[in-house]
């Protein structure tokens, strides 16, 4: 079934073409940082501030631990957004009458922006793990919620029914027909919270925290060392690709049969 | 011998609001009957099995089975549907257990079971693989083999090899002769295919254009395997095209 494809000049091309950009944007940082002004730092300078963290770490927590730090909080956030975020979009999805009282509800606050709930969650929770957590929570519920509740709603009728003339009940149409055709959905919906989340963490540690990568670029601007603030920015965008890809990854393993047809 | 009745229509009726699309429709199907019900197209066949299945509620009337009130749960049927209808998530040989697992049998007569629709079928090279990567012949052929396997007392085919190559469509009518002789099945099968129809069925119902009742009922008395080309077959499917080109 595997086509097999002449590996043509163009397709050499497409493929150095990412390199040469990546090597341009690299060009052109050393051409801003070496200006006289030094509006960003060099490079250099960054790497060297990477290798002096390593040294001295800040706030006696390594980079790793920095890293965990944040890793950690979004996926405890997340972990809860899932455990209710699955269940009430599969049940908004599937019984009608849970989904004309709980949908409204859900609409209303659907549009309230993570960030928004800041204040309230300050006041309830304090400024402690327990208030960054619920605020991940609140960014990270939305779109698991959602795409379960769309992937439901788009569960192909036709499977339905072949279940049904089997004789499946009413749970085993959902445990064999709407789950499995739901779950890429529910994954894309939990990819796109891990970014929400990892903007909302960001946040929450740049207002409060003594750990995470939001603490340290906070922590850069306060004493005005850029090297830093761009390493953690460089860093936070790695972990941020890192986290994507482990779901692409997961996607694959639990969907094989999505992959088989593209 | 009085022939005892698998399917019992009375008085059936069906709209979907304003559209008539069943009208009065009474006939039986006997026990271990190869029925075919020909029609124009959209003029309510797949409704009527759908009903047949419990899939649809009538308007008025009843379909019964076996004395009782049509039921997936209670009867031993499939349905074998027009459109696509592999699951894309399941193996081809997940796809054919699927009914027996619902049923919960037995594992081992499950693994059984599938070894030998999967041989039957001709997938044995697709066994592992899924739905999406074979062409529409093969994935017509995991939805008959899934119906199949469940050994069903009712067998409701809709234009099951409509999409399917002629060589394919050739064998697989003689197997659905071959399985409906074998274990005594009652079939109702939809067709658009006239020739198809004179080759399967004992007994053809020709539908009217909707709201749809039954014009004719055809007995067709010739032996299995039946000869396209012998004079008795040519007169029958004439008569049926005739029948439905009156429409
Ligand atoms: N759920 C529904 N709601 C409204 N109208 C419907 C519905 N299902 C079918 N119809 C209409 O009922 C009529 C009969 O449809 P049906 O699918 O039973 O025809 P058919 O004989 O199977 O056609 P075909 O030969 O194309 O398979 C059509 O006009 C169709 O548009
Ligand atoms: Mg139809």
């Amino acid at each position: 079934m595997k086509k097999i494809r002449n590996i043509t000049r163009r397709d050499v091309f497409l493929a150095v073409l990412p390199v040469l950009s990546i090597l341009m944007a690299i060009g052109l940082w050393l051409l801003v940082s070496s200006g006289e002004d030094h509006i960003i730092p060099t490079p250099g300078e960054v790497y060297e501030r990477a290798v002096r963290l390593f040294e001295k770490p800040i706030n006696h927590v390594s980079l790793w631990g920095h890293i965990w730090a944040s890793v950690k909080r979004v996926l405890i956030g997340l972990f809860f957004a899932c455990v209710t975020g699955i269940p009430f979009g599969l049940l908004i999805g599937w019984n009608k009458t849970c989904r004309s009282v709980l949908k409204p509800l859900f609409d209303l606050i659907r549009p309230i922006p993570a960030l928004a709930w800041i204040p309230l969650m300050t006041l309830w929770f304090g400024i402690g793990e327990t208030s960054k957590i619920a605020l991940i929570y609140m960014g990270t519920l939305r779109p698991v919620l959602v795409n379960t509740y769309a992937g439901v709603s788009m569960t192909p009728q036709i499977n339905i029914d072949v279940a049904r003339v089997f004789g499946a009940s009413q749970f085993q149409v959902v445990k064999d027909i709407v789950m499995p055709s739901t779950l890429s959905a529910i994954l894309a919906g939990i990819k796109t919270a891990l970014g929400t989340g990892w903007i909302v963490v960001l946040a929450a540690e740049m207002i409060s925290a003594n750990t995470g990568l939001g603490f340290m670029i906070i922590r850069g601007s306060n004493v005005a060392d850029l090297a830093l603030v761009i390493f953690a920015m460089l860093i936070i965008g790695i972990v941020g690709a890192l986290l994507s890809a482990v779901l692409t990854f997961l996607e694959r393993k639990l969907c094989p049969w999505k992959t088989v047809i593209n | 011998m009085e022939r005892k009745i698998k399917v019992k229509v009375e008085d059936l009726c069906k709209s979907f609001g304003d559209l008539k699309v069943l009208e009065d429709c009474n006939f039986h199907i006997y026990d271990g009957e190869f029925v075919c019900v020909v029609g124009p197209t959209g003029c309510g066949k797949t409704t009527f099995l759908n009903m047949l299945s419990n899939l649809l509620e009538p308007t008025s009337g009843r379909v019964l089975i076996d004395g009782e009130k049509a039921s997936p749960q209670k009867h031993n049927l499939s349905f074998i549907f027009q459109e696509p209808s592999a699951f894309p998530w399941l193996t081809v040989e997940k796809n054919i257990a699927y009914g027996l697992r619902a049923k919960n049998k037995d594992e081992g007569y499950i693994k059984e079971q599938t070894d030998r629709i999967i041989d039957l079928m001709g997938l044995e090279k697709y066994r592992k693989a899924y739905p999406g990567e074979l062409s529409t012949s093969a994935e017509q052929k995991i939805v008959i083999g899934r119906a199949f396997a469940m050994d069903p007392d009712l067998l409701l085919m809709d234009e099951p090899y409509g999409q399917m190559d002629v060589k394919t469509r050739f064998y697989l009518q003689d197997e659905v002769i071959r399985i409906w002789k074998e274990y005594q099945k009652t079939v109702v099968f939809i067709t658009h295919n006239i020739e198809e129809a004179v080759y399967l069925a004992e007994r053809v119902l020709i539908l009217t254009n909707k709201p749809a009742r039954v014009k004719e009922d055809v007995p067709i008395h010739l032996p299995h395997p039946r000869d396209i080309n012998d004079p008795e077959f040519v007169r029958i499917r004439n008569y049926i095209t005739e029948q439905i080109k009156w429409w």
